[in-house]
């Protein structure tokens, strides 16, 4: 095999682990888009805090795998607290001013929050993870992309069972098509969209600890990844579950090849243009 | 007495006299705060034009003001003129850029929410593309701006170089004031009630709606765009971190929120408080974050409205001002 095929498939595996990131970041903003219409800008923020609070903890308790389960509960409770209130008043309003108060009112909590934990963790972390390199038939691949793959397509898993078989996921769905059917078949809007809140936050936060194990990740990043996260959400549809994780997947294997071939700034701008002509041929359901 | 006449010679002349009251020789430090408080004043009330009067939530204010800049710095010095001469093409060029986004935007009749995510993504797009476009911009470190002087003015009148950038910020936040006054007065602020209102009635009542979201979006980006080449000034040199969305949208956001939208007085009274609660932080820098955090939430949940309608509001039920107060 050529040295250049090889490089493609090692990047292929990098653009997967990429994309499976982007597409569990990108499921957040789009179930908690349909489920009330409110455009979590603050989803970064919870990236970050997972990625934080696996290392406080793995520090206190000398394990990673408690380390990780503390802070995925750690995060839920916050995300629920911020459920309780703050998007409790965002959800008083309706329609496109619930979206607009739902926009300032999460970018406001994303400033807070990174404001609040930039004063503690000023530095970059990733989570040792120790993963070396792997040769696969003379093809080079990172331990770190195929450990993220593989995560990545437990919680999938994870989250196909519970959309498909349980009652909590088929309601979202239901509640995704028409509230107001949903509502009528005696559906609980108001806590379906607590957990699945509670849920996204947790599912960013493991997107957040995947992200740090195959870079170092700063505080100050944690708006690039919400802004990922919106345009994989956007170019997927908004509001369409298998759309964002498509969408993920193949931004993130997009970008990656943009970034090994043009470099770091116009895989950026590849991006940000992918998500700016979707917005203008199909706006989709956020346009309505 | 009508007040509307006296709106902008009352607010022209009031900050006028600030420098005269405040600022003091050798002490750039108090000049440059109110040479910033104008700066985000013009970019505010440019934001209204197309915000407040047409529902374009624009969010690329930081970017369009970098085009602004890029494209007068590197004009003047390919063409090998002064500054002056080119901060004309540099606000057209901003303005153009702005017209064309508002123009397809309104033609594919994007809700504001549409808008402003895909403004956003331009900024980003943009601030990334002048990262990539390291000769005419620097790249990440930035480039030194020739500066904006007037010899004969600036000794004439003693001032220094940040008094006469200040006033230069008048000049132009006035400009602004004035095309505000007569947009919101003419048959355009009538067309833009009615587009904000319904905009599939104001069409069917034969309001051109994409030609007039397309102008206000043009003059809104046209000024912000003339704003760039001033911002640059204030510290003799251009970064793309400078044109960033959390350095420049999200403050003149707030000061347009907290001020009030559709008003003139608003983005001045919102940039004073935004400024000074800035400088009143800089003991707390590490808290800034926070606190405009903590603003954002509050002002958009509670005080969407902003103060200066609060205060006329207030001022009409308790003392019935009614048409004696300014907007």
């Amino acid at each position: 095999m050529a040295v250049g095929a090889r490089l493609l498939i090692g990047l292929l595996v990098d653009g997967i682990s990429s994309g499976l990131i982007l597409a569990m970041l990108g499921l957040g903003i789009t179930l908690v888009f349909g489920l009330g219409g409110v455009l979590n800008l603050a989803i970064g923020i919870f990236s970050l805090l997972g990625i934080v609070l696996v290392m406080e903890a793995t520090g206190l308790v000398g394990n990673v795998f408690v380390g990780v389960l503390v802070a995925l509960v750690a995060v839920g409770l916050v995300s629920l607290a911020v459920d309780r209130s703050l998007l409790s008043l965002v959800y008083r309003s309706e329609g496109q001013e619930r979206t607009l108060i739902g926009i300032f009112g999460t970018l406001g909590l994303a400033f807070f929050l990174e404001g609040a934990l930039i004063l503690r963790y000023p530095d970059v972390y990733s989570i040792p993870a120790e993963i070396e390199l792997l040769r696969v038939a003379g093809i080079v691949i990172r331990g770190s992309s195929l450990v993220s793959i593989a995560l990545g397509l437990v919680v999938f898993g994870l989250l196909y069972v519970f959309f498909d078989r349980t009652y909590m996921g088929q309601a979202t769905r239901t509640v995704m098509q028409d509230e107001v059917g949903a509502t009528l078949c005696g559906i609980d809007t108001r806590q379906l969209r607590t957990f699945v809140f509670v849920l996204s936050a947790v599912v960013a936060a493991l997107a957040g600890m995947l992200y740090s194990f195959t870079g170092e990740v700063g505080v100050a990043s944690s708006f690039q990844l919400t802004i990922n996260a919106v345009i994989v959400s956007v170019v997927g549809g908004v509001t369409s579950i298998t759309g964002t994780v498509v969408a993920g997947l193949i931004l993130g294997i997009i970008t990656t090849y943009a970034d090994a071939f043009v470099g770091a700034y116009f895989a950026a701008i590849a991006l940000f243009s992918v998500a700016i002509v979707v917005l203008l041929v199909r706006p989709g359901e956020i346009g309505a | 007495m009508n007040w509307e006449r006296y709106k902008i010679p009352v607010a022209v002349i009031v900050l006028a006299l600030l420098p005269v009251f405040f600022f003091e020789e050798g002490v750039s430090y108090v000049s440059r705060i109110f040479t910033i408080f104008l700066l985000y004043a013009t970019l505010a009330l440019a934001l209204d034009v197309a915000f407040g009067q047409t529902d374009q939530l624009l969010l690329f204010t930081g970017g369009i003001a970098g085009i602004g800049t890029y494209t007068a710095v590197e004009m003047a010095s390919v063409l090998g003129v002064s500054l002056w001469g080119t901060i004309l093409v540099g606000g057209l060029a901003a303005g153009i850029v702005g017209a064309v986004v508002c123009w397809v935007a309104a033609r594919r009749q994007l809700n504001v929410i549409v808008i402003s995510i895909l403004t956003i993504s331009l900024q980003l797009a943009m601030i990334q593309t002048f990262n990539a476009l390291r000769d005419i911009t620097g790249g990440n470190t930035g480039m030194e701006v020739p500066a904006l002087t007037a010899e004969a003015i600036t000794s004439t009148m003693g001032w220094e170089p940040l008094t006469f950038l200040y006033y230069l910020f008048l000049l132009l936040l006035t400009a602004l004031m004035v095309v505000h006054h007569y947009l919101t007065n003419s048959k355009y602020g009538l067309a833009f009630d009615m587009i904000r209102q319904d905009e599939v009635s104001a069409a069917s009542t034969g309001v051109a709606v994409v030609r007039y979201k397309a102008f206000a979006g043009f003059v809104a980006t046209f000024f912000m765009g003339l704003v760039g080449p001033l911002y640059v000034q204030i510290g003799g040199y251009a970064t793309p971190g400078m044109f960033q969305f959390a350095t420049i949208d999200v403050l003149v956001l707030i000061i347009l929120v907290v001020g009030g939208m559709r008003t003139i007085y608003g983005p001045i009274v919102g940039a004073a408080l935004i400024v000074y609660v800035n400088e009143a932080l800089q003991a707390a820098q590490e808290f800034r974050t926070m606190v405009f955090g903590a603003m954002l939430i509050v002002l958009f949940l509670y005080f969407r409205n902003g103060i200066v309608r609060y205060a006329r509001d207030l001022a009409v039920d308790r003392f019935d001002l009614g048409d004696r107060l300014p907007g």
